[in-house]
C-alpha cells in the first residue's frame, strides 16, 4: 500500500519548553485504519492539528500524499482541508442553520449544483437514519445524532482522509458504537480514517493499528 | 446572493448593533452632506457677488481732462478690467438727487460736495488682481480715494471660512469615529459568530468565502446610512428655510441648496458612495480578526 501520510521527526514546542510533540515519526499508508491512543495530554489532538493544517510543526516534515503541508499558504490550505473530513468530539455544527444546511456545507463553500446538494444530502441524511429531521435546528437532537450530522457533513465530499478527535466522547455507548461503526464503513470503502481516542474498549473491539502516545512521545506503532 | 443572506440573517441576530451602525453613518453623512452645502452656498454666492464688485476711483477737484484721460487709458490696460466709466461731479450729483432724502442731504451743502469717480468693474475678481489695482491706482496723482465693496464681503467670507473649517474638521472627526464604530460593530459580530468562522475553515471554505458578508455588511449599513443621512440633511434644510421665512421672513428658495432641484440623483448618489465607502473601509479594518486572532 502507498504511504499517504508521513510524519518525519516532528517536534511541536510551546513557550517555555512545552513538548507537545517529541521528535514523532510514523506512516498511515493509503485505505488504513489508524488509531491513536494516550492519556490526555499526550499529543492525540495536536497531531490531528498538524495533519489538518491548523497548526505547523516547529520541526520536522508533514507529508501527506507527497505535499509537505507546512508549506502551504492561503487559498492552498483551503483546497488541502476540502480533501479531509473531520469529525470533532464537541461535534462543531452550525447552530443557526438546520441539518440539512449544516451536512450540505462542504459542497455548498465550493459551489456545488444546488440539485446535486439535495439528492446527495438527502441520501446521507437516510443514510444515518435521520430522515424527517432534515430541517430541525442540530439543537433539537441527541449528541448521538448530532455526532451523525457531523460524520455526514464529514464524508459528503467522499474524502479520502477523515480525522476524527475523540468522536465518541460525549456519546453513550450505543451512540458511540454506531459513531465508529459509521467510520468502519467508511474505511470499508477506502477511505483512510484517523481516530484519536483514549477509549479502549473500542480500539480492542475494532482492532486496527494503534499509534499509542505519552506525554508528546511514539511509544507504540 | 448567500453573503446578502447573511447580511439579514445578522440583522435578525444583532439588530441593535447593525442600527449603531448606521445610525454613526447617517450622522457623518448628513454632517458631509452640510459641509458640501455650505461650500457649494458659499461658491454660488461668491460668483453672484463678485459679479456686482467694483472699484470706485474718487478724483480731487479741478483735475484735468488730460489727466483723467491718461487714468482711463491706463487702467484700461489692465487685463482684469471689463469697463471703466467716467462720472462727472455733476452726473453724480444728478444720480443721488432722483433719491428724495439725499437731495436734502446734498442741497445743505454749499454748491456739489461730490467728487469726479470713475468706476471700474472687473472680469477677474480675485483678491490678488483687485489689491494689484488699487495699489496702483493709489499712487496716482489726483486720486482722492479709491474705493471697493470688497471688504464687507471679505469680511463675510472670513467667518463663512470658520463655519466650513469647524465643518470640515467635524466631518473628519465623524468620518474617523463612522469608520472606527462599523469596524468595532463587524468586529463584535465576528466575535459572536467566531465558532461558526471556525466550523467554515475548517470545511474548507476560502477567506473570501467567509469574509464576504462582513464585507457586505459594512456596504450595506454605508449604503443604507447614505440614503437616510440624504434624507435627514433634506429634512433639515426644509425645516430650516421654513422656519427662517417663519421667523425672519426671507424666502429662502431664492438661495440655491434650498431649491428642490438642488437634491439631484447626484447629491444622491454622492451620499450613498460616501456611505458605502465609510462602510467598506470599517468592515475592512475588521477582517484581520478573521485570520484567527479569535481562534
Amino acid at each position: 500500500m502507498v504511504n499517504m501520510i508521513k510524519f518525519k521527526h516532528v517536534y511541536k514546542i510551546y513557550e517555555k519548553d512545552i513538548r507537545a510533540l517529541d521528535d514523532i515519526s510514523f506512516e498511515i499508508c493509503d485505505g488504513e485504519l489508524v488509531f491513536i491512543t494516550g492519556p490526555s495530554g499526550a499529543g492525540k489532538s495536536t497531531i490531528l492539528n498538524l495533519l489538518y493544517r491548523e497548526d505547523v510543526p516547529t520541526m520536522g516534515t508533514i507529508l501527506v500524499n507527497d505535499t509537505d503541508i507546512s508549506h502551504l499558504r492561503g487559498g492552498k490550505i483551503s483546497k488541502y482541508r476540502r480533501s479531509i473530513g473531520f469529525v470533532f468530539q464537541d461535534f462543531k455544527l452550525l447552530f443557526d442553520r438546520c441539518v440539512f444546511d449544516n451536512i450540505a456545507l462542504p459542497l455548498e463553500i465550493v459551489g456545488t449544483n444546488r440539485q446535486y446538494i439535495k439528492r446527495v444530502v438527502l441520501e446521507y441524511i437516510k443514510k444515518i437514519g435521520l430522515s424527517g429531521k432534515e430541517k430541525l435546528n442540530p439543537w433539537h437532537l441527541s449528541g448521538g445524532e448530532k455526532q451523525k450530522v457531523a460524520i455526514a457533513r464529514a464524508l459528503i465530499t467522499s474524502p479520502s482522509l477523515i480525522l476524527a478527535d475523540e468522536p465518541t466522547g460525549n456519546l453513550d455507548d450505543f451512540s458511540a458504537w454506531e459513531i465508529i461503526t459509521m467510520l468502519l464503513d467508511a474505511n470499508k470503502t477506502g477511505t483512510t480514517v484517523v481516530i484519536a481516542t483514549h477509549n479502549k474498549e473500542i480500539i480492542s473491539r475494532v482492532g486496527g493499528r494503534v499509534i499509542k502516545l505519552d506525554r508528546g512521545r511514539l511509544i507504540q506503532q | 446572493m448567500r453573503a446578502i443572506k447573511e447580511v439579514f440573517i445578522n440583522f435578525k441576530r444583532s439588530g441593535f448593533l447593525s442600527l449603531i451602525s448606521m445610525g454613526t453613518i447617517i450622522v457623518t453623512i448628513t454632517v458631509l452632506a452640510g459641509y458640501y452645502l455650505i461650500s457649494e452656498t458659499v461658491k454660488h454666492f461668491m460668483n453672484e457677488l463678485q459679479n456686482k464688485v467694483e472699484i470706485v476711483v474718487f478724483l480731487v477737484d479741478n483735475i484735468s481732462k488730460d489727466k483723467i484721460d491718461n487714468m482711463i487709458t491706463e487702467i484700461k490696460e489692465f487685463p482684469e478690467i471689463s469697463e471703466v466709466v467716467f462720472i462727472s461731479k455733476l452726473d453724480a450729483y444728478q444720480e443721488f438727487a432722483q433719491d428724495k432724502e439725499m437731495k436734502q442731504i446734498l442741497d445743505s451743502f454749499e454748491g456739489n460736495p461730490l467728487p469726479d469717480s470713475i468706476k471700474i468693474k472687473l472680469k477677474d475678481h480675485t483678491k490678488k488682481s483687485i489689491e494689484k489695482l488699487t495699489k496702483f491706482l493709489n499712487t496716482k496723482e489726483g486720486v482722492l480715494e479709491v474705493q471697493y465693496g470688497g471688504k464687507d464681503i471679505e469680511n463675510f467670507l472670513n467667518i463663512i471660512n470658520v463655519i466650513k473649517l469647524i465643518t470640515a474638521v467635524a466631518g473628519i472627526i465623524f468620518v474617523i469615529a463612522s469608520i472606527l464604530v462599523v469596524s468595532s460593530i463587524i468586529n463584535l459580530t465576528i466575535y459572536a459568530r467566531r465558532h461558526d468562522i471556525y466550523v467554515f475553515r475548517m470545511v474548507g471554505a476560502t477567506d473570501l468565502y467567509i469574509r464576504l458578508p462582513f464585507i457586505m455588511e459594512g456596504l450595506i449599513h454605508g449604503i443604507i446610512g447614505g440614503v437616510i443621512g440624504w434624507v435627514v440633511i433634506y429634512i433639515i434644510i426644509k425645516i430650516l428655510s421654513l422656519q427662517i421665512q417663519k421667523e425672519m421672513g426671507i424666502n429662502l428658495l431664492n438661495f440655491y441648496i434650498f431649491r428642490p432641484e438642488f437634491f439631484t440623483v447626484k447629491f444622491l448618489i454622492g451620499c450613498i458612495i460616501s456611505g458605502a465607502i465609510l462602510g467598506f473601509i470599517g468592515s475592512l479594518l475588521s477582517q484581520g480578526r478573521i485570520r484567527g486572532d479569535y481562534y
